[in-house]
């Protein structure tokens, strides 16, 4: 967290003065709830029973093969299959550019046309300048709606996430 | 038995003793509550707060280097978590808002959301509730846990003058807020 480097628009007076006026003011306000004794005695139980949850030998191997090792077999797997299956064979005849355009039905060919962005493969999305962070209220809804479960969805995400979320969103962190 | 300090229960926790840790749960479980409590305001968020702040301090602790204060290290793991649960909240709020998931989630106004949890929602929280979230948490470790400057600077990993600043115009916003609720004429603890 970072904060700005601001003068101090007080004295050290005038915030005790205010203080001890929003104490003042507060003071007859209702007091919180304490949680129950049996709260605080459940809790280190509670505490406890998370932290053995997460270091025991099966939740590290869960964790490590949802995080490491399912991913990695799967990139293995795919890299495997599509050097088996997808090696680009080298053209067995020669085929001009006029004859592929002419092959393109005319709806393909306006679309290149209007955007010829598009039509190159090679580009990147920073030549393209399309930031993927940049999307809209709705797209961001219509996700999470097509996600199903929209409170696990938000509780899953990171701090830095969150923030980028609610940029989006249009609602600054306050 | 005189009560042993925290980097001797934290060098034990680190040879295994997992008694030590329970120790340092009991021994700062109440002030970590609180101070989740007064920035997320909800008591079950709060006890989310206080249960991944002990977890993470736990699996965390080869990387504590004792730099600073057990106990600054543990505040600054709360008020990260307590502002990222705040954070998800807006975000949840806004989603409510949303004309589509108003009929998916439950609103906050359901009936049968935590009825306790409105009765006790005092003036001064819900004006905490408006601040900034750095002022927010300025506001909390000052007014409330009554740190110094200099701890709060630990745990924030910020600067004096940044603190002070930010705790007057906290203050300074809080009051205004309580002002205009009782010139409205809004008996506190009651909206």
């Amino acid at each position: 967290m970072r904060f700005k480097q601001e003068k101090n628009p007080a004295g050290d007076e005038a915030e005790r003065a205010l203080e001890a006026e929003v104490r003042a003011s507060s003071a007859g306000g209702p007091r919180d709830a304490q949680p129950p004794d049996p709260y605080w005695q459940n809790l280190p139980v509670r505490i406890n029973a998370r932290i053995d949850g997460a270091t025991s030998g099966k939740a590290l191997s869960i964790a490590w093969a949802a995080r490491v090792a399912i991913p990695g077999v799967v990139a293995i797997v795919s890299f495997l299959i599509g050097l088996h299956y997808y090696v680009p064979e080298p053209p067995r005849t020669i085929v001009s550019v006029e004859s592929v355009v002419l092959s393109l039905p005319p709806t393909a060919i306006d679309s290149l046309l209007m955007d010829p962005g598009r039509a190159d493969p090679s580009l990147t999305l920073r030549e393209i300048g399309v930031d993927v962070f940049n999307v809209s209220r709705e797209q961001i809804t219509d996700y999470l709606v097509a996600s199903g479960n929209t409170t696990a969805a938000v509780e899953e995400l990171t701090e830095r996430e969150t923030s980028a979320l609610l940029a989006a969103l249009g609602t600054p962190p306050r | 038995m005189e009560p042993r300090s925290d980097s001797d229960l934290v060098r034990e926790v680190r040879n295994g003793n997992r008694q030590a840790f329970t120790e340092l749960m009991q021994k700062y479980q109440r002030r970590v509550y609180w101070l989740a409590r007064r920035i997320v305001t909800d008591h079950d968020d709060a006890d989310d707060v206080v249960q991944e702040t002990f977890v993470k301090a736990y699996l965390a602790l080869g990387e504590f280097r004792g730099d600073a204060g057990f106990f600054t290290w543990l505040y600054r793991i709360a008020v990260n978590l307590s502002l990222n649960t705040v954070r998800k909240r807006q975000v949840m709020n806004y989603l409510r808002e949303s004309e589509l998931l108003g009929k998916l989630l439950p609103s906050p106004d359901d009936p049968s959301a935590s009825v306790e949890q409105k009765e006790l929602e005092s003036v001064l929280q819900r004006a905490v509730a408006t601040l900034p979230e750095k002022q927010k948490a300025v506001f909390v470790l000052r007014y409330y846990d009554e740190l110094t400057y200099e701890e709060i600077a630990k745990v924030l990993k910020t600067s004096v003058g940044g603190l002070k600043a930010n705790y007057f115009h906290a203050l300074r916003k809080v009051q205004e807020y309580m002002r205009n609720e009782i010139q409205t004429g809004e008996e506190p603890g009651r909206r």
